[in-house]
């Protein structure tokens, strides 16, 4: 037994495990320290970087609340993407930077997961200009959707709308998420500074109050820094 | 026909006869005097203040020429109203620093070592640009621009065109523009590319996208016929260039394979045509070099139609790229237009070509070869505009996705522009295509190019100066 | 590489915050273990590098396991960094090294820093934090501090906390080490080289890279307890090297235009290029006399590396030239040839 070791410390080493505190700690306390030390949410898709390794094998993933949250709405969705697969594999094609592109339905949220290269906006600009009538059928489903479709008449608005709802990348390594909120609030300092790591929990709970979906890391890749091409060109598949 | 009288002069003429450049890089002293001054701009009257060059010169050509852009920060001080200045594109909002990532803007080219006046972008409202056949009517010009104090000068750069349009590093420029549906342009002829629908240069009008319309910010008669400009003053390291020809040449020399992009004796042929005396081998291979990285030999003929020799009979505009073409998929001119050419974004061919209107500063370079290497140069460079309806879809999407990143072709992806890219010696690198298949990689590009500074503004048309200059709020 | 006054200093640093003299023993990571092994470079090694270990010829390997705690005493359950340094023996005698740990990244940039994070990380006492302090820290949401292990006096913790909270280039190493735990095994741990090094390929082009091993049998900790096991690692991978072998990839990332090669408290992005460079494989561990040969007299030096594999201008590694010469002489360990003629 560690010498000094008490009744009370062996009880609050295990508190953070109780119900009550798990309790206290997500409706009282979080709430509580979001409304002290306010925290903004922090933006969407992959860290702007004009490093190429950065700028290929890029990911969207976009969860966009159904406005109908019933069997029927989700079949609704369903239907919207099931009709047009030609279109969608046809524009897939053509745009040519896209390595993996997947419909989900969770929870009555219709997701758009991808890995494509290079730039968000020439992405999803391509897009618009080959598939705009799918997005129009899937967005129109969407909450709020109404207002960027049709998509060819909005693209600047469309594309602002789909980057809002593209989760927040959380860095891989968890000092570089701080880095992503001193950088949101023009702080750029490296030393000497006067931060406290140990408040790293407390700000990582409240940024997941403020963007409550994320993707976690930036995701592994097998083969990281080809493109799409490179690949289908290695492999003799034509690009 | 489309009537040419409602866009400034600059959009779609080069004004290639007035070869002294000035640009005002301005903030607005006044707003109730600066609009004044726009109206007074365009009244065709009041000419205390330098009226604007529109595309319709009317019978006399004038003697000098006066184009306004306004950045997102001078439209906002002018008391345009928030819901128009809401329609305005993100990118242009932002300002050009903000997208310095996408642009390559890092390193020694990092807005945060911008001189003055590009280390305060928020106070640049408006650039005007004065072209004239010499320094005294720049200076004429100037003074009337800024003598009601509307305007307070915060800087200015200057240019001016060289003999026989070479540009610093030695090119021959100012080939090529792209030639728009619905205006006649009888200074160019065809250059066996599709006409550019008119969207791709004014705001509300079809674009090469087909069905996509940028976002026009109302009231129509603001956002209607205007256009985007990115304005950047990109300097160049003249001496670095030819250092990195010489280098290169002397590893082509011994390469087993250099006469596949010399061909033996070919030497003397290079070297007639640029008058380099006495020949060599090792300097016609520096032409080689020069050509390969811009895909244009140094007098302006295209590497497409003449890989192995300049060429003055050949037409240096009309060609296109296919998988025979021995220009390098990564050379210069065909990363910012791939043309025809097959790249991995299809539908993307031909929709993000610009105006381009440049002029270089600093005096011509003269190379020494006595060795001087510790004389200081003075600094050169070009002051460019790139113009296009839409600052994303045109200018950033090449920039980003086409020079920096090399996406339109496998072969090329990962590396930088040779040219204008961001390189690090340690890291880059440049195919040379081969006749027999194959490519000769030359290694140890150092950065050429650097931006020095920059803005993006709106090019508003005449009936939008209009709307500005009668603002009241 | 640093002259030899600050090369003597830093490693005295190190002896000074020590909790007791360790004699002739490494002032850290000096609890360790010596291993036999081989390697064999991967089919693709050869066209990145032309360093002989990485020709496809098997290569005989030596390996230091060590838990990275100065001091006598053998804590294998404690959270802490452990390293893997690894010798490659080449045909004509001379070896190249390879030092790696747990640690993804260092949390100094250079000298100065370490002389400085030295001053403010000095062994303080250390006490477990009073549970009413440590209610306080939950109502605030934060992580208090840990329990002291049983004997466990004295501790840098809270020096290298305030060193990390004045420099933000040294947070990421300082909460990593804080999270690191015990390895199950020392074959069951990931160890990096957190330097950037230049590689020349047989067509001369030199590529700036980073190395790190990864076992093949999967990264695995034990669960931290209170009162943690002291003595597993060794009679654990005896054990292990007696039913079966265990390897270890060596992964090469390539870095590109942008990436930091002089300062090792910054990882790269996984968006880089990564190639296998080999597999090594562990086999025996050498007993009495060749154990204390294998496992203490066996100095390395990061900076002794085969032709085709160069130190960057990292002035970290630069440092370690002299430091692990002035600590190998110190403590009397094997010089070991730097050139195949012994000059």
């Amino acid at each position: 037994m560690p010498d000094n070791e008490g009744l009370m410390d062996r009880f609050v080493d295990r508190l953070p495990e109780t119900a009550f505190f798990k309790f206290v700690a997500a409706r009282i306390l979080t709430p509580l320290w979001a409304w002290w030390t306010p925290v903004k949410p922090l933006p969407g898709g992959p860290h702007p970087s004009f490093q190429h390794g950065d700028n290929v094998q890029c990911m969207m993933n976009l969860i966009m609340p159904l406005k109908d949250k019933s069997p029927v709405g989700r079949a609704h969705a369903a239907m919207a993407i099931s009709q047009h697969k030609d279109a969608i594999f046809a524009g897939l094609n053509n745009v040519g930077t896209v390595h993996f592109a997947r419909f989900v339905i969770v929870g009555d949220n219709i997701c758009m997961f991808s890995v494509y290269d290079g730039d968000f906006t020439n992405y999803i600009r391509d897009f618009i200009a080959t598939i705009g009538e799918v997005f129009d059928a899937v967005v129109g489903l969407v909450e709020g959707g109404e207002k960027v479709i049709p998509c060819d008449k909005n693209v600047e608005a469309f594309i602002q709308w789909v980057h809002e709802r593209d989760l927040y990348q959380v860095p891989d390594t968890p000092t570089d998420f701080l880095r992503d909120q001193e950088r949101l609030n023009g702080d750029k300092a490296v030393a000497p500074v006067n931060d406290d790591l140990t408040l790293l929990p407390r700000k990582m709970v409240l940024q997941l109050r403020a963007n409550a979906n994320v993707s976690l890391g930036s995701g592994y890749r097998a083969y990281p820094g080809y493109s799409v091409a490179q690949v289908r060109k290695q492999l003799g598949l034509g690009w | 026909m489309f009537d040419l009288s409602d866009l400034q002069g600059n959009v779609l003429r080069g004004y290639k006869d007035k070869p002294y450049v000035r640009y005002l890089i301005l903030e607005i002293a006044d707003r109730v005097v600066a609009r004044r001054w726009l109206a007074a701009a365009i009244s065709g009257r009041d000419h205390d203040v330098p009226q604007i060059t529109s595309g319709d010169w009317g019978k006399a050509k004038p003697r000098t020429c006066f184009n306004i852009g306004l950045t997102y920060e001078g439209l906002r001080a002018l008391g345009t109203p928030g819901s128009s200045l809401a329609m305005f594109p993100n990118e242009f909002i932002e300002g050009i620093t903000a997208r310095a990532l996408k642009l390559g803007d890092v390193g020694a080219s990092a807005p945060d070592t911008w001189p003055s006046p590009f280390n305060e972008p928020k106070r640049i409202h408006l650039i005007a640009t004065i072209y004239a056949e010499n320094v005294a009517q720049l200076d004429q010009v100037q003074q009337r621009a800024l003598d009601r104090n509307a305007l307070t000068l915060l800087g200015m750069r200057e240019g001016n065109n060289f003999d026989g349009d070479f540009v610093h590093f030695g090119y021959r420029d100012n080939i090529m523009q792209p030639r728009f549906e619905g205006i006649h342009d009888p200074e160019r002829h065809a250059d066996g590319q599709p006409l550019a629908p008119l969207g791709t240069v004014l705001l509300g009008h079809p674009t090469n996208l087909e069905g996509l319309q940028w976002r026009v910010p109302q009231p129509t008669q603001l956002g209607h016929n205007g256009t985007f400009n990115a304005f950047r003053v990109l300097k160049q390291d003249v001496v670095g260039f030819e250092n990195y020809l010489d280098q290169a040449a002397s590893d082509l020399l011994t390469h087993p394979k250099v006469d596949e992009v010399l061909p033996p004796g070919g030497e003397l042929k290079v070297c007639e045509v640029f008058e380099i005396e006495p020949p060599s081998r090792h300097a016609a291979l520096r032409e080689v070099v020069a050509a390969y990285l811009c895909g244009r030999w140094r007098d302006g003929t295209p590497l497409a139609l003449s890989a192995d020799m300049p060429d003055a009979n050949v037409d240096r505009a009309k060609f296109d790229y296919d998988e025979s073409s021995r220009c390098p998929y990564g050379a210069h001119i065909r990363r910012c237009n791939p043309r025809g050419g097959h790249i991995v974004q299809r539908v993307a061919n031909n929709s993000r070509r610009l105006v381009r209107r440049g002029v270089p500063y600093g005096p011509a370079y003269k190379r020494d070869k006595s060795g001087d290497a510790g004389k200081t140069e003075p600094e050169r460079g070009l002051l460019g505009n790139f113009i296009g309806a839409s600052l994303g879809a045109q200018f950033e999407a090449m920039s980003c996705d086409w020079l920096n990143l090399g996406l339109q072709d496998p072969r090329i992806t990962g590396s930088n522009d040779p040219i204008t890219g961001t390189n690090d010696p340690a890291t880059s690198w440049f195919d040379l295509p081969l006749k027999s298949g194959g490519t000769i990689r030359l290694r140890g590009l150092p950065e050429f190019v650097s931006t020095r500074g920059g803005a993006y503004t709106f090019l508003p048309s005449l009936s939008a100066i209009r709307y500005l200059g009668s603002l009241t709020a | 590489m640093v002259d030899p006054p600050t090369a003597k200093r830093l490693v005295q640093v190190i002896h000074d915050n020590l909790p007791a003299p360790v004699g002739e023993r490494r002032p850290v990571h000096t609890i360790g273990i010596g291993v036999n092994g081989r390697f064999v470079a991967s089919e693709v090694a050869r066209s990145y590098c032309i360093a002989e270990h990485f020709d496809g010829e098997p290569v005989d390997v030596s390996i230091r396991f060590s838990n990275g705690l100065g001091g006598l005493e053998q804590h294998d359950g404690w959270s802490d960094v452990r390293g893997m340094a690894v010798r490659f023996h080449l045909k004509n005698g001379t070896g190249s090294d390879l030092i790696a740990t747990t640690l993804g990244e260092f949390f100094v940039r250079n000298v100065d820093d370490f002389f400085k994070f030295s001053d403010t990380a000095k062994r303080e006492p250390f006490r477990r934090r009073h549970w009413l302090l440590k209610i306080l820290d939950f109502l605030q949401l934060k992580i208090p501090q840990r329990n002291p292990y049983p004997g466990e006096t004295q501790a840098i913790d809270a020096g290298a906390l305030r060193y990390a909270n004045q420099h933000r280039f040294s947070q990421l190493g300082i909460f990593q080490v804080g999270l690191i735990g015990a390895p199950a095994s020392y074959a069951r741990a990931s160890y990096h080289a957190v330097h950037t090094f230049w590689v020349t390929a047989p067509d001369g082009v030199r590529r700036p890279v980073r190395f790190y091993w990864q076992p093949v049998a999967g990264v695995r900790n034990i669960k931290p307890t209170p009162e943690p096991c002291e003595k597993y690692l060794f009679d654990e991978l005896k054990k292990r090297l007696k039913r079966w072998p265990a390897r270890f990839m060596l992964m090469m990332t390539i870095g590109e235009e942008g990436d930091t090669l002089d300062d090792c408290t910054k990882p790269w992005p996984g968006t880089r290029l990564r190639i296998a460079m080999g597999t090594l494989t562990l086999t025996e561990i050498p007993e009495g006399e060749d154990q204390a040969t294998a496992g203490e007299r066996i100095s390395f030096n990061p900076c002794r590396l085969a032709p085709g594999i160069e130190p960057s201008n990292d002035p970290i590694l630069k440092a370690r030239l002299g430091a692990y010469e002035v600590s190998r002489e110190m403590r009397g360990g094997c010089p070991f040839k730097w050139r195949a003629d012994n000059a």
